[in-house]
């Protein structure tokens, strides 16, 4: 054959129904769900992830749906970013996320993105997404095949970065997400998913599956901005989504840290109309590393310059 | 009357092949019982080899053959001068990805498993990064057992004219530091060699090269076997922009693993090994003074440039003639001195990249222009203009130039972009910035010294109407099939379609000496003319006879051949072969081109020196938004003068390609390195996501803008198109910033944060400025 | 343990039943076991759009596609594109437009390019510039490109044709 990165050996599992699957996960002690595999599998090619098997979501009924019911607008796990996009359901309901799947990575790939998968995306980090060659040639890291952490060393932390686009406008929509176990469904706030250590790409329980994100009816202005280095083809340097309303909003903004970082103390500034009060408060609540060609001041910096112009446009919505 | 297709536009001879998948790349190919290779590579930027054992590798099942660097003991390099190379590591490890052995297995997947079963003991060396360090005495040495014991690869000094003189009579003099960073080519096919040794002990080379000619001689030299029996072909190829010019350690290994296995071989680099590969752009640190009148005639150039280029030498001695050579052009000068260093570092080889050396100086002496003009109050587009060199002149270092039309390409640049209107009238935060540039044709010398032609073209021609083209040139998508067709189809009054290009085979083909120093036009395009025109002659004889008319009367037309004075009486192209064939033979023919004689009065000045130079003015129009440091180049203008368009619609392509690669360069392209930690020495990101070349969304408007200056020895007056119209992107564009806030970038790429952090020292040193001015 | 799948492709119209490995990529399933290889590998990671094809008319990265994912679905590739031996209208404009230089991006430029215009024929500019955006291009600097699918939709629609 005459790939370059060949993957490794593994068993594919497709069952068709969330049943079966939670089954085949509590069968497979060394399992690992795939649904778009836009990002587990060049995961996978440079071995960062070594499942004996994988269990594809595929072909289950139900995670492609998308409905508007009295708990609000419902999301199957399995829908591709560009069936969101091309939805009029969800662009009646949350225009501002489709502005966050219009900024993934490219539109190819939205096709085949679901945004189950970019919700429990993997964190990323210039040590950690490379190549098997390239890791071993440091022994790897605390994330993956090895002891330290490259970015702060000495520390017995994880500093991998949150990179979901589509998570923080989920977050200021009041998102909660809807897990399947073999216990039955349990539904939690889309924030609870993530932890403060960038190793932790499960946040799951292993035998558990996210079914689908619901977003309640909420009022309010919403607003998205992504700051990346290239056009397309990237991941975010700075993922920026507010909410306002009459009486206050919120700020979230990631990329910067393991987890999306919901901005505290800025409903009094964003009530007076003062965004740069507010993106100020951004700025002193976030404390981003640099990476090759940007130095941490400067996306500190432009955090600010995100936040408030994310302000500006969503206040100035018509 | 006439049909020409000499500056006609449109499709490619073969370009619908590549539109619907049907051309075949290297990697296409497949062959009974073909193995797969893969290359096991140093973790260490600098290491000796203590030991490999390769014994539990051979035990896995489908493994065929691993080789070592003792399997390949000869050395090799693109340049006679500097064969540096080992197919695999012999002694030493230089770079983290350097070449420590291979296998070939009956998969990729098992060839890959097996190079991680070989045990290799290191001795760990301290690693060479920085200038300073590769300077330094005290430090190691990469390469021991050269005459002198340094990691000065090579050092170039040049003086021409009188410097103190001329730094003597200048108004104003202005001495700056400028850094370029490296950036390396990413074409999108990775290399790639599929190698066959046959019974008879003859060795067959499919390899994505721009330099089947050179590679055939290395992989003679490297596995000992005689030229006759070795083959390189060239099938399409994914494009090279300079970084398929070397021979490879996978082209000699494809070959060596097939020779001890009996069995075809396919090499296919992966893309972070491409980084590895390398021989991209040389980092380049330079110090320009330049003295000016107060008219802006420039008085002396005195320049220094060290580059820290990687781990081998690649073409590293020719990058440093070219970051000097070309500073003499496009504007008049009388005194230049300049030195060069090239210096080994435990990293990649640097090599050429498109624009080869001369993108770096150029970047430095047309920044320094528009900041002269900046402070002799004059108008940056006419200060070039005026100063720009006559045709039929020398320059101060001896460069021959004839054909020149750098006044036009100003002009022309000038006026599409509206350039004059808006010089320093635009709003804070819009800017427009102008650069100039000059570039070659091909090198008057090859690689190798010998008295051959540079390029030959076979022509044969029968009783079908087919032409065929045999050439040893090499299409890597820049149109040369088109250009050889396209050159051979005028002079016969027949259509470019009507021949047929068999390039790039050293078994088939006359030898061509590559796609290289933008020479293929200029002299593959030479060769054919003189090959067509023997053609012509035959043809035109043996239809005077037929039509009665004398041969100047004949004319080549639309497919006929007609007696010009009664264009009643005529035959098909064909018929007229027919004649020509029956009268002299079978029409098979042979030309060539090989340099002229040009003596420089300077004997040093050997390697820069090119026939013809194409000319090029660009006008960057930018924005920048002062609040976040980003740049945003609305438009480009390129004005390029490549002699004669023979295929404008493809001239236009090269100079849109060019500028887009240097928009690139501009902005986001550093191949650069981990300098802390324990990744210290690694690539930053050996890979597409993370080396940021630009996507569509990244590329500015691109108005290429075509001028003809009609080269007295260019096929048809053509010159080059392919490099030149990418050496004044970037100082456009730093230009263009500096009208539109104020900072001078002499440092590149323009990321937000180096741009932010210069606004903010200005607005700085402005009200630091202001206070002074206050206090007086 | 046996990892193997038999799959059935319909590409480009021919039904087509395969043995494949569990992790066989679409792109190895179609370049090596179809030997369709048009379809071209140009980082093996999901990152420069060379490999794309269609799954059931949506573009998609065959290079990080398991071929076992597109089991009972329909592939398209650049092979199916010139039916009976005639290019298409955009083949034929980017071939006017000398749209395609070295050509080893083209096939995955020309995939995207009519998955857009199957869904959307009248897509504005700005829409066909965000869907080339999934594709590298290093030679041509997007220009011709740009230019070629601008020409080809104008005569898909009726506009200027040039018969």
């Amino acid at each position: 054959m005459t790939s370059m990165l060949p993957l490794p050996e593994f068993k594919l599992l497709q069952p068709t129904t969330v049943a079966e699957a939670l089954e085949m996960l509590s069968a497979n002690s060394d399992a690992k769900l795939i649904s778009g595999g836009t990002d587990l599998l060049p995961s996978m090619k440079h071995g960062l992830f070594k499942p004996k098997v994988l269990i594809s979501t595929k072909r289950i009924k139900g995670l492609k749906d998308i409905s508007i019911n009295e708990e609000g607008l419902s999301i199957g796990a399995g829908v591709t970013h560009t069936s969101l996009r091309r939805s009029e359901t969800v662009a009646g309901f949350a225009p501002a996320l489709l502005e966050a799947c219009k900024a993934i990575a490219t539109p190819t790939i939205q096709s085949m993105g679901t945004i189950g998968g970019n919700i429990l995306l993997d964190t990323r980090c210039v040590f950690y997404n490379q190549t098997r060659f390239w890791r071993d040639s440091i022994n790897g890291c605390l994330k993956c095949d090895g002891s330290i952490c490259h970015v702060v060393q000495n520390k017995q932390e994880c500093f991998a970065a949150h990179s979901a686009d589509t998570v923080p406008v989920l977050m200021v929509m009041g998102a909660s997400v809807v897990i399947a176990g073999l216990q039955g469904e349990r539904t939690v706030p889309i924030e609870s998913l993530y932890d403060i250590d960038g190793r932790d790409s499960g946040r799951l329980k292993k035998e558990e599956i996210l079914v689908r994100v619901i977003i309640p009816k909420t009022r309010g202005e919403f607003g998205f901005r992504k700051l990346r280095v290239r056009g397309a083809i990237d991941y975010p340097l700075i993922v920026t989504a507010v909410r306002i309303t009459p009486d206050g909003g919120r700020v979230v903004v990631s990329g910067i840290g393991p987890a999306p970082i919901e901005i505290q103390e800025v409903t009094g500034a964003i009530a007076s109309g003062d965004f740069s009060k507010a993106a100020e408060i951004a700025r002193s609540q976030v404390k981003p590393l640099g990476t090759h060609n940007v130095s941490p001041n400067w996306r500190r910096h432009m955090v600010e310059v995100e936040v408030r112009r994310c302000l500006e446009k969503t206040s100035s919505k018509p | 009357m006439k049909d020409s297709c000499l500056g006609r536009g449109g499709r490619k001879i073969d370009g619908m092949e590549r539109i619907t998948g049907r051309a075949v790349f290297t990697a296409d190919m497949t062959r009974p019982g073909m193995l797969h290779a893969a290359f096991l590579r140093s973790p260490h930027p600098h290491a000796r080899v203590i030991s490999i054992d390769t014994s539990q590798a051979m035990k896995i099942e489908g493994v065929k053959s691993i080789i070592t660097g003792e399997h390949l003991p000869i050395n090799f390099g693109v340049i006679p001068v500097a064969q540096d190379e080992h197919a695999l590591a012999t002694d030493k490890v230089r770079f983290v990805g350097d070449e420590v052995a291979a296998v070939a297995a009956i998969s990729r997947s098992i060839a890959i498993e097996a190079t991680r079963a070989i045990e290799v003991k290191y001795e760990v060396l301290e690693p060479v990064y920085s200038i300073e360090d590769a300077l330094n005495p005290e430090k190691p040495i990469l390469h021991e057992g050269r005459r002198k014991a340094s990691n000065v690869l090579r050092r170039v000094f040049q003086k021409y004219g009188d410097i103190d003189a001329g730094m003597e009579e200048a108004d104003l003099i202005i001495d700056e530091d400028y850094f370029y960073p490296g950036s390396t080519h990413v074409p999108l096919e990775t290399q790639t060699a599929l190698a066959e040794w046959d019974e008879n002990g003859k060795l067959t080379l499919h390899s994505s090269t721009q330099v089947p000619h050179y590679l055939h001689k290395a992989l003679a030299r490297v596995l000992q076997v005689r030229t006759q029996d070795v083959r390189v072909i060239k099938p399409a190829v994914g494009a090279g922009y300079g970084g398929k010019s070397d021979p490879f350690s996978h082209e000699f290994c494809a070959a060596e693993l097939s020779r001890r296995t009996g069995r075809p071989v396919m090499f296919i680099l992966d893309r972070e090994e491409v980084f590895y590969t390398h021989r991209g752009r040389h980092p380049a640190k330079m110090s320009l003074k330049m003295g000016f009148k107060n008219n802006g005639e420039i008085t002396g150039v005195d320049f220094k440039v060290v580059s820290p280029g990687g781990a081998y030498a690649s073409f590293g001695v020719v990058t440093s003639y070219y970051f000097g050579v070309f500073m003499t052009l496009p504007y008049k000068l009388e005194n230049y001195r300049f030195e060069a260093k090239r210096l080994y570092t435990n990293h990649p080889p640097c090599g050429p990249k498109r624009g080869h050396g001369a993108i770096q100086p150029r970047f430095a002496l047309e920044m320094h222009i528009d900041k002269a003009a900046c402070q002799l109050g004059l108008d940056p587009a006419e200060m070039r203009r005026k100063n720009g060199v006559e045709p039929n002149t020398e320059t101060c270092n001896g460069l021959r130039i004839t054909s020149v039309a750098i006044d036009e390409c100003i002009e022309e640049a000038v006026k599409a972009s509206g350039y004059n209107e808006k010089y320093g009238k635009l709003p804070l935060g819009k800017g427009i910035g102008i650069a100039g540039s000059a570039y070659m044709c091909g090198a008057l010398h090859g690689i190798y010294q010998n008295e051959m032609p540079q390029s030959a073209v076979q022509l044969l021609v029968d009783r079908s109407g087919r032409v065929a083209i045999y050439s040893g040139t090499s299409d890597i998508g820049q149109g040369s099939n088109h250009m050889l067709a396209a050159v051979v189809a005028e002079r016969l009054g027949i259509e470019p379609t009507d021949c047929h290009v068999l390039e790039a085979d050293t078994a088939l083909t006359p030898v061509d000496l590559g796609s290289y120093s933008s020479r293929v036009t200029f002299m593959a395009g030479n060769a054919a003319l003189s090959a067509v025109n023997q053609v012509r002659e035959r043809i035109v004889s043996a239809a005077a006879t037929k039509l009665e008319c004398e041969p100047s009367d004949i004319i080549l037309s639309n497919g006929e051949v007609f007696n010009g004075v009664s264009p009643d009486r005529k035959l098909e192209f064909k018929e007229a072969v027919v004649l020509a064939e029956s009268a002299g033979g079978t029409v098979s023919v042979v030309g060539h081109y090989k340099p002229p004689p040009i003596g420089s009065r300077f004997r040093r000045q050997s390697v820069g020196p090119s026939p013809s130079y194409s000319f090029t003015a660009q006008v960057a129009a930018v924005t920048v938004d002062c609040e976040t440091g980003i740049v945003i180049v609305d438009k480009i203008w390129c004005a390029h003068d490549c002699g004669k368009a023979i295929n404008p619609t493809i001239v236009e392509g090269q100079i849109e390609g060019s500028v887009y690669m240097g928009v690139g360069e501009a902005f986001l392209e550093d191949h650069t390195f981990h300098t802390s930690g324990h990744a210290k020495g690694l690539h930053f990101g050996p890979s597409i996501l993370e080396y940021k070349i630009p996507t569509i969304h990244d590329t500015p408007e691109i108005e290429a803008i075509i001028i003809e200056s009609n080269d007295p020895e260019g096929p048809f007056g053509a010159k080059e198109a392919g490099e030149g119209p990418q050496m004044a992107t970037v100082p456009a564009i730093a230009n263009a910033i500096y009208d539109a806030v104020g900072v001078w970038m002499n440092e590149a790429p323009f990321t937000p944060d180096k741009v932010l952090r210069a606004l903010k020292n200005k607005a700085r040193a402005d009200k630091r400025n202001a206070k002074i001015g206050g206090a007086e | 343990m046996n990892n193997d799948l038999v799959i059935n492709l319909n590409v480009n119209g021919d039904s087509r039943s395969l043995l494949v490995g569990a992790n066989r990529t679409l792109l190895e399933a179609l370049r090596g076991d179809l030997r369709l290889t048009g379809t071209k590998h140009g980082c093996d990671a999901g990152d420069c759009g060379s490999c794309t094809v269609t799954i059931d008319g949506e573009p998609v990265l065959s290079c990080i596609t398991l071929a076992a994912e597109a089991n009972g679905c329909e592939i398209g590739t650049i092979e199916g594109v010139a039916t009976t031996g005639k290019p298409s209208q955009l083949q034929r404009s980017f071939d006017d437009n000398v749209a395609s230089q070295c050509g080893y991006c083209t096939p995955g430029f020309i995939i995207a390019l009519d998955a857009l215009f199957k869904h959307e024929p009248d897509a504005p500019e700005n829409r066909i510039r965000e869907i080339l955006g999934s594709n590298i291009c290093r030679c041509t600097g997007y220009t011709k490109i740009i230019d070629a699918a601008l020409e080809a939709q104008s005569v898909m629609l009726g506009g200027d044709s040039e018969g």
